[in-house]
């Protein structure tokens, strides 16, 4: 913002404003926020070089220029739903990467534990595991689809899905992984507290801890896609 | 010209001011209020939320780009922006041509 008779007064005057958008926009990916800030900063100093070439001195220019972008809250209003949705689509496309990656790991450990028969009969599992068996399916099922739909809501189909639409089917995505973790974690502990031998000590390992890994991600993002009550 | 009639139709007005070929989002605007003979008066700050929507939904694309000393956000039509502006254009022309009918001063036809 230099080198156009921006100075002083009016660069604190530009400054003040970004810095008031800024606080209200909330949470979101932290690269689109600085792209975000950058453009409107740009934006601004555009605006105060137009006030100035109509003869204003550069504060009167810097003031021009703010009030002509309209109220910080305003703006960051509209920038603070695009946030939401970018933070939705990333956690649907995080969720869609990793969840392969911890299917295979939990089915090398089954693998390499020599255990042939469906977990819900595995040896020491109270009886209503098998229940808990189905509604991880269920789970699994539910947090597919609405990833799937969350990357499309928040891509090319966004002009006929509206924006809270992302939002929510992120929660969905984002609870049914919670719901997958702490069942396949439940019947891990089941079956290590009962009949440890027959666990392969190494691959349970790896695949439990790439469950809490998820589990703690899957967490911040149910949290964080829900939208704010307060504040 | 009023906020809320502006609304509707931001979308079709931002995609016709990037027609001529790419625009960061100050000219977009500077483009907006000159078409218009300074009639749209939508806060500045309002655009680039909109413009970031046209962008995730595939309309235009961005670069950053050098310009006189200072790095701008560039908007450019895709084809998708291309197609959905003769969309909006042709709706609109619809709507005013109905409009400008039911306003206009001649006598209603009696229908009873």
């Amino acid at each position: 913002m230099s080198g156009d008779g921006v100075t002083g007064a009016a660069e604190e005057v530009l400054a003040a404003y970004l810095g008031e958008v800024a606080a209200r926009l909330g949470g979101g990916p932290a690269g689109i926020r600085r792209d975000i800030l950058a453009e409107l900063g740009a934006g601004l100093a555009d605006a105060a070089d137009a006030h100035r070439a109509a003869g204003l001195d550069p504060a009167g220019a810097a003031r021009a220029a703010v009030a002509e972008f309209g109220r910080p809250a305003r703006v960051a209003s509209g920038f603070r739903a695009e946030l939401a949705v970018a933070r939705a689509r990333r956690t649907a496309l995080t969720l869609l990467a990793t969840g392969p990656m911890v299917g295979i790991l939990w089915l090398s450990a089954a693998l390499a534990s020599h255990v042939r028969t469906p977990p819900w009969r595995w040896a020491g599992l109270p009886a209503d595991a098998r229940l808990a068996a189905h509604l991880a399916v269920i789970a699994l099922v539910t947090a597919i689809a609405s990833a799937v739909f969350t990357v499309a809501a928040t891509g090319r189909l966004t002009r006929w899905l509206p924006a809270l639409c992302s939002r929510t089917s992120a929660v969905l995505a984002a609870g049914g992984t919670v719901a997958i973790d702490v069942t396949l974690l439940t019947l891990f502990a089941a079956q290590a507290a009962s009949t440890p031998g027959r666990l392969a000590a190494l691959p349970a390992a790896i695949a439990a801890a790439a469950s809490c890994t998820r589990l703690a991600l899957a967490t911040r993002a149910t949290r964080n896609c829900l939208p704010r009550s307060r504040s | 010209m009023r906020a809320q009639a502006l609304k509707g139709h931001l979308d079709g007005m931002l995609l016709a001011a990037l027609e001529g070929g790419p625009r960061h989002g100050y000219a977009v605007m500077e483009a907006l209020r000159a078409g218009s003979g300074g009639q749209f008066d939508l806060p500045t700050g309002t655009i680039y939320p909109a413009l970031r929507r046209l962008e995730r939904a595939g309309l235009v694309h961005t670069r950053w780009s050098e310009d006189g000393g200072r790095r701008r956000r560039f908007y450019e039509l895709t084809p998708a922006g291309r197609r959905a502006l003769e969309l909006e254009r042709s709706a609109w022309r619809e709507f005013s041509a109905a409009v400008t009918a039911l306003l206009g001063p001649q006598p209603w036809p009696v229908t009873s």
